[in-house]
């Protein structure tokens, strides 16, 4: 009995810090999307208007639009990163020279503030002097300009995305492969199994924890980017950049429409814990027995 | 000296108090073992996408929302009961 206390006594902090930064400003937010509150109009104060925000939502093409471009963008940047992180843990797992050099060359982007690598990608990408746009057009007669094409301005943000975080999936991962036992690998290799059959069978069931955790924490975060997105298009062009971070962000700041953009936020918070259970859920969570 | 024998280990002593905390696991009609907040959580979550779905498709042509309400309050007390 005394030592649930005592646990609880050790919790305490922890708990206090989560109840005033992390409870009670999403009540705050769940109160506010019942309401029209801009406090910049003439009359400051919140309306309540029970569920018309997310009546509203529903039909809202640009929110909608902003959704399926974030998906777009999960997907591509995810997956990506995945594979990639994936690849470069396997690569770091073995001797090369040069390994240690690399390794910290390769980590320096989980460094960078997003700002920062907004504004350092925009400049390597504007056209006439940025590096990117001037080599694409000397070697392959490529014209490059992010602020007119609208699939340049994606890709350039997936790949910039991959580049920023791709070594945080590759450092989750060479933990995930250094922790494994080797005997299940010695003994698939006398039973014959290929690297296909050794990579599906085994290393995947077996790193699958950390690869949902590390699914988690890049699909939360790739879910509300916004600043180097701010800092690279803007958005644009036209709304082919327009995540749901930058939507908010553009109806709560220029808008000041506090209720509708709060709304927003719920609603996509809400999207991302279904899409994290639903990947808990199908990797990791225990088999019901009677299936 | 013949306190610190009988005392079990650390490890030991914390698994037990583990199995203090863990909530009850059930296997229901849903495909994975759950406790009973797991079953909250899902009634929660199939609560608001009932009502997203309710605005967008069954509102406009007269429907209250009162109704998708009432559906979704069966269904969570079916689930937290049965699933």
């Amino acid at each position: 009995m005394q030592s649930k206390r005592l646990g609880w006594i050790f919790l305490a902090p922890t708990l206090v810090i989560l109840f005033f930064f992390g409870v009670l400003p999403f009540i705050y937010v769940v109160y506010v999307s019942f309401h029209q509150w801009n406090p910049f109009a003439v009359n400051p104060e919140m309306v309540f208007n029970g569920a018309d925000n997310f009546r509203q939502i529903v039909f809202d093409q640009a929110f909608l639009n902003s959704l399926g471009v974030t998906v777009l963008f999960v997907v591509f940047a995810v997956l990506s990163e995945l594979i990639l992180g994936y690849f470069l843990a396997q690569a770091f797992m073995r001797d090369f020279p040069g390994k240690a050099i690399f390794r910290t060359i390769h980590t320096l982007p989980l460094i960078v503030a997003p700002i920062i690598v907004g504004s350092v990608w925009k400049l390597m990408t504007t056209p006439s002097i940025g590096i990117i746009p001037h080599y694409l057009d000397e070697w392959f007669g490529i014209t490059m300009n992010i602020g007119t094409s609208a699939t340049a301005a994606f890709a350039t943000i997936v790949i910039m995305d991959v580049w920023h975080w791709t070594p945080l999936v590759t450092l989750t991962l060479i933990a995930a492969l250094v922790s494994l036992p080797p005997d299940p690998f010695e003994q698939a290799q006398i039973d014959g199994a290929g690297k296909r059959q050794i990579f599906w069978h085994i290393t995947l069931p077996m790193i699958a924890p950390a690869v949902v955790a590390t699914v988690f924490i890049r699909l939360m975060d790739a879910l509300r980017t916004v600043d180097e997105v701010w800092m690279l298009t803007g958005g644009g062009p036209g709304s082919a950049t327009r995540f749901v971070g930058v939507h908010i962000f553009k109806e709560v700041f220029p808008k000041t429409n506090y209720g509708y953009g709060s709304t927003i936020s719920v609603i996509v918070l809400y999207l991302t814990i279904v899409v994290c259970w639903l990947l808990y859920v199908t990797m990791l969570a225990p088999r019901n027995k009677k299936d | 000296m013949a306190d610190r024998d009988d005392t079990p280990l650390a490890s030991t002593h914390l698994d037990d108090q583990m199995e203090d905390f863990e909530p009850e696991q059930k296997s229901g009609f849903l495909p994975i073992e759950t406790n009973w907040f797991d079953r909250l959580f899902i009634s929660v979550v199939i609560w608001i996408a009932l009502s997203l779905f309710w605005f967008r498709f069954i509102e406009p042509l007269g429907l209250t929302i009162w109704i998708s309400n009432a559906i979704a309050l069966v269904l969570a007390i079916y689930i937290i009961r049965k699933g």
